[in-house]
């Protein structure tokens, strides 16, 4: 077992494991982080997308030992009370069904609004590569618009 | 010769299971499990919160008038957990902002009151539940009426309720539910009472925010991966990963070395590898390197498994489900017969939250929690697995399930867990990587289905006979049934859709030989409507081909005598633009059915360039006789259209006994980019209450492939596309 600082939602937070534990259990399991949710440790599905340096990571198959200080966002930083413009969009859009998927969902989204502010349907398409078998997809383009929208309105 | 027999009513699944569970019945479903409920009454073993009085089994409310509604139902992201407490809210008069949810225990007052059994499925929830809902409110509001006109000394028929308030208008007086509750406790529950007249209504009939979509914005919803018991450990599983193969040889030294690892434990098919943390334990599973024998069924691929199917199909036996009219006789008579095959795959559920369960067992009792579908079945199976009365054992479902499709109603996981459990004498939450989680699928089975008719002067089909050969659907979630499937050698979830055909034709044969399969297979959203819908709607358009008659057109007229099928129809044809001219390439298909209570019609619109089909736009009306939320019955059609689109891709075959894919890299669910624009619409047809959850799916893979039929000439009989040498883009 090793300890390891994490820096999580702006946090410094120690966690011991082995160095080849993922990041997702070290977050479920060590830092009591549930929301970062497993789907299938082969980052194909995206349930368990973070941010890491504001870029999204799929953290099923992303060892603790290469997170370093690098800042980690999970859903639960994304805001302390939903006032997320990420978390306003999708309450208005309903777009959750089952909801396993969404907190991925929500970081794949947070990455692509960061790297670009007001994305195209194509550039959704290409950056939401997350599976929902509810099937919210469309939901899901329509709340990121909605929050790149939130997002100007703001400046 | 007369028409046959009456086992169209009496095969009906649900009047099935209703007669199977009522009366006489009840004894025939408490056969194979232990004498169950008599011990499990009112509102279960859950104690109440501190001064909450339960006014009924389902409203709880709080000197300070909090109300709490029970949820029977699980919310399997079908938006149940919304709908159900708000028709009750609305007929109780409480405040919708403030009331507080919590799932149910299993208990008989719990159960679907039309099945007498307590499950979430078959889109069953709104049909059975929605008239309970409004009475049991309805009821509650008597009795908080009653109590606070006594106290007040004026009668109860001035009184009224809001806002969890009992209301005296004309005196101006209100009384909380709070202070009156615990006298309207006391009160007998009225058996008939009045129900709120429709204009009083106000959470019916419009979209409702979701109470459940704030938790799953925040990452705090608690599913069933995230329950924690105090002193729990944790189990990673590996069984053998062919059909029936068993263990071998492990290296269990090294996998009792291994960080965090508490004990390795024999499991039926396999071993589980228990620790501290849920990584530890996977680790210790790969230090462990357990090794299973091929199994008795590595002869087991597609090729064996078709050849079986098409030897069935020829050969049956076959059970006669439906026999109307003379349709072998007008068959015989050779002119205008048309017949194809038609093949559906398997499919895997893959919820998006992999199997998981979290149990407690000692020798005197048994705690589970899991994201389950069934808590009574699983009730039933934990006792016989334990050897535990029933009364000993509770099933808890955690408050949310991340997706279900019916896989969660088969209890294999919570007995996985409470054996692993009871074998280690700790708390174990079980968790099943996604390998496990395909391999040990009960699939939706696949299916093959012959479907023949002869075409009259004017090009209707005067006679169709459908031949179907299907493993069982029903039997895993209602183990009751094997003496039907034994003795009348039919599913009756296997015949969903092949019953009672929407359109009108005159002879009708439908024959069915259950196949006994190795491989478990189950419910999947759709159950048997998606199958033989699958058949019969991309039949009914060959058959509009070949009498070269426009396919909307030649529905339309067999639905001359089906007013409502007849209007979904004709408004998505509307909405589809079906009439409307086509480029290159481009096609429409349309399909149109009545299935689990709803009538539907689809159109859809696809662009095929040589192997890349791209779905631009799907049309889906829909007419469940009513809709109570408009949102969230939106978000149901919408999700189970791209449902429906997953089974025209993601196959699930077998080589060596062995399923493949096995993990979500390669079994091609559909992603948003594929995703076409969704159009719906509902239609209040009146009558009965449908559901909305499964029907979806069901029109979608017909309705995919008339519309590649319509742009490419090339009809697909089976699926998925890829098959045929095609791709969705």
């Amino acid at each position: 077992m090793t300890e390891f600082v994490l820096n999580v939602n702006g946090t410094p937070r120690v966690a011991e494991a082995t160095p080849d534990t993922p990041l997702l259990w070290v977050l479920r399991e060590q830092l009591g982080l549930k929301g970062t949710k497993f789907g299938c440790g082969v980052a194909a599905c995206g349930a368990c997308t973070v941010n890491i340096d504001g870029v999204a990571v799929r953290s099923c198959s992303f060892p603790v030992s290469a997170a370093g200080n690098r800042a980690i966002t999970t859903v639960e930083g994304l805001s302390p009370d939903r006032s997320h413009v990420l978390q306003r969009a999708w309450i208005a859009e309903q777009v959750p069904q089952c909801g396993y998927c969404q907190s991925g969902m929500l970081m794949s989204a947070n990455a692509l609004l960061r790297a670009i502010a007001s994305p195209s349907d194509a550039e959704i398409e290409a950056a939401i590569t997350n599976i929902c078998r509810c099937g919210t997809y469309t939901r899901v383009r329509k709340a990121i618009h909605r929050a790149a929208q939130l997002m100007k309105e703001s400046q | 010769m007369p028409s046959g027999c009456c086992v169209d009513a009496a095969l009906s699944r649900r009047r099935f299971l209703q007669t199977l569970t009522s009366g006489s019945g009840a004894l025939l479903l408490c056969v194979s499990w232990p004498a169950a409920s008599a011990i499990l009454k009112g509102i279960g073993r859950r104690a109440l919160a501190h001064g909450e009085v339960a006014v009924t089994a389902w409203v709880r409310i709080t000197p300070d008038n909090e109300v709490t509604l029970v949820l029977s139902q699980g919310e399997i992201g079908q938006g149940i957990s919304t709908t159900l407490p708000a028709l009750l809210a609305d007929e109780l008069g409480a405040d919708w902002s403030t009331v507080r949810l919590i799932t149910a225990p299993f208990a008989p007052d719990f159960r679907n009151p039309r099945i007498n059994f307590m499950f979430t499925g078959n889109s069953e929830s709104i049909q059975s539940f929605h008239d309970l809902m409004r009475r049991t409110g309805a009821a509650a509001r008597e009795m908080l009426v009653a109590a606070a006109a006594r106290r007040w000394k004026v009668s109860p028929s001035t009184c009224t309720t809001r806002n969890s308030q009992v209301v005296h208008a004309s005196s101006s007086r209100t009384l909380n539910f709070g202070a009156v509750a615990a006298d309207a406790a006391r009160l007998k529950v009225p058996q008939q009472p009045a129900l709120r007249p429709q204009k009083e209504l106000t959470l019916t009939g419009r979209a409702l925010e979701r109470v459940d979509v704030p938790a799953k914005v925040d990452g705090s919803a608690v599913f069933g991966i995230d329950v924690e018991l105090p002193g729990m450990l944790n189990a990673a599983v590996r069984t053998g990963p062919a059909v029936g193969s068993q263990l071998t040889a492990m290296s269990e030294a090294a996998a009792r070395a291994s960080s965090g690892v508490v004990d390795v434990v024999r499991i039926a098919n396999g071993v589980a590898v228990v620790a501290d943390t849920y990584w530890n334990a996977r680790r210790g599973l790969r230090a462990l390197q357990p090794q299973f024998d091929p199994g008795p069924h590595a002869d087991l691929d597609r090729k064996s498994l078709g050849a079986l199917y098409r030897e069935r199909l020829e050969s049956g036996p076959f059970a006669t489900p439906v026999k109307v009219g003379d349709a072998e006789g007008e068959l015989a008579r050779g002119s205008r017969v048309v017949t194809f095959d038609y093949e559906n795959p398997f499919l895997a559920h893959a919820t998006m939250e992999p199997m998981n369960c979290a149990a407690d067992v000692s020798a005197q009792r048994c705690r589970v929690i899991a994201p389950t579908q069934g808590q009574e079945l699983a009730t039933y199976a934990l006792s016989a697995a334990l050897g535990m009365p029933p009364e000993r054992i509770e099933v808890s479902r955690s408050p949310y399930i991340g997706g279900g499709f019916g896989r969660r109603l088969v209890p294999d996981v919570p007995v996985q867990a409470a054996l692993i459990s009871r074998a280690v004498g700790k708390p174990v939450k079980v968790i099943w990587d996604r390998e496990e989680d395909i391999r040990r699928d009960l699939y939706r089975p696949a299916t093959l289905v012959r479907m023949t008719a002869r075409l009259d002067a004017s090009g209707r089909p005067i006679a169709m006979k459908a031949r179907v050969v299907s493993p069982t659907i029903l039997l895993p979630v209602f183990p009751a049934i094997a003496p039907v499937l034994e003795q009348q050698g039919v599913d009756p979830s296997a015949l969903e859709g092949m019953m009672e055909w929407i359109y009108d034709v005159p002879n009708r044969l439908v024959e069915f030989h259950l196949l006994k399969l190795p491989i478990p297979t189950s419910v999947l959203r759709t159950t048997g409507y998606g199958p033989n819908i699958f058949a019969l709607e991309s039949f009914i358009d060959e058959l509009a081909h070949a009498a070269g008659v426009d396919a909307y057109q030649y529905r339309r007229t067999l639905l001359h005598g089906n007013p409502r099928a007849r209007a979904v129809l004709d408004r998505a044809a509307e909405l589809g633009q079906w009439n409307g001219s086509t480029a290159p390439h481009e096609g429409r298909g349309i399909a149109v059915t009545h299935a689990f209570g709803t009538y539907i019609a689809q159109v859809v619109h696809a662009r095929v360039d040589d192997d890349a089909v791209k779905l631009s736009r799907v049309v889906s009306v829909v007419d469940p006789g009513r809709v109570l939320d408009p949102g969230i019955a939106r978000q149901c059609i919408e999700g189970g259209t791209v449902f429906g689109i997953a089974g025209c891709k993601a196959e699930v075959t077998f080589e060596h006994g062995r399923a493949f894919p096995d993990n979500l890299n390669r079994l091609q669910l559909p992603h948003l980019a594929e995703t076409p624009d969704l159009v719906t619409e509902f239609v209040d047809g009146g009558g009965e209450l449908g559901g909305v959850g499964e029907v979806g799916p069901v029109t979608v893979t017909p309705a995919v492939a008339n519309a590649i039929y319509s742009a490419t000439g090339r009809r697909l009989r089976s699926m998925p596309v890829s098959r045929h040498g095609l791709r969705f883009t």
